[in-house]
């Protein structure tokens, strides 16, 4: 083990850059948490893992809905949802990776701002995909009994019932390929810096320097 | 390969049922795609990096 000075430590910890704060990692983890819940109760029983997962599966759907709607308060009122918004630069910094991926002359990375265009990406298309999910579970609590009310499958005609269906059904599909992409993507070695910063806040500012436009991210 | 699950009512009518769970496959098959493809360029790309 190495010995760190307290005048070292002290130097680290000034050199930290905070990229996200608590409450957001808590929003993060509790959404991961209550998806990854939601997808095992929901395709374990399809593969033959025979289990009462109704219950914990609507109570998870639950949680991640009062986290969501805490999440959008939090971003609406007391953050600057800009900086997740695909903006006009951000299309322009995809046609850039796109050119740079296939090696056209004289195309080089551009350095995003707080978040890349492929994570602004991500979050605009969990966005619709948990929104859509939650909505049509919504909509399908009134066909179970709760400890609030009783069923009421009479609430849609059946044509109804199956789109909505249908959308539960793709949403949560499509929760399964992002799901893997985003842990993917979050274990490879030069993004381990965002993950590291998404459990415990921060990241060094030789890391922000070399990742970030610091003109488009300007930390206070 | 079916894409939408269906049933009959009470009537005899076919009802949507939602979406088929055989495509569980095909999405669970395009995220192991996109990751093997995505590891594979990135480690050619680091390899011409070195060259």
């Amino acid at each position: 083990m190495n010995a760190v000075s307290p005048g070292s430590e002290r130097e680290a910890r000034t050199d930290r850059i905070v990229r996200h704060a608590a409450l957001d990692r808590a929003i993060h983890w509790l959404i991961a948490i209550s998806v990854i819940t939601l997808l095992l109760t929901a395709f374990l029983p399809i593969l033959g893992v025979q289990f009462a997962w109704l219950t914990i599966h609507w109570a998870a759907g639950f949680g991640l809905t009062a986290v969501v709607v805490l999440h959008i308060v939090r971003a609406t009122f007391w953050q600057d949802w800009r900086e997740v918004w695909i903006g006009a630069r951000d299309l322009r910094d995809a046609a850039t990776i796109v050119r740079t991926t296939l090696r056209v002359p004289g195309a080089s990375l551009p350095q995003p701002g707080k978040y890349s265009f492929a994570q602004k990406f991500i979050h605009l298309a969990f966005a619709i995909v948990v929104l859509a999910a939650i909505a049509t579970g919504g909509l399908m609590m009134v066909k179970i009994d709760t400890p609030w009310w009783e069923r009421n499958p009479f609430w849609l005609t059946g044509a109804q019932w199956g789109i909505v269906y249908v959308v539960h059904g793709l949403a949560a599909l499509c929760l399964v390929t992002m799901v893997i992409v985003h842990i993917y993507f979050a274990l490879r070695p030069e993004k381990l810096h965002f993950t590291r910063s998404m459990i415990l806040g921060w990241i060094t500012s030789a890391e922000y320097r070399a990742h970030h436009d610091t003109n488009r991210w300007q930390v206070r | 390969m079916e894409l939408f699950r269906f049933s009959r009512d009470v009537y005899g009518r076919e009802v949507l049922e939602g979406m088929s769970w055989d495509l569980l496959w095909v999405f669970l098959g395009v995220a192991v795609a996109f990751v093997v493809v995505h590891a594979l360029y990135r480690w050619r790309f680091a390899a011409r990096q070195h060259d």
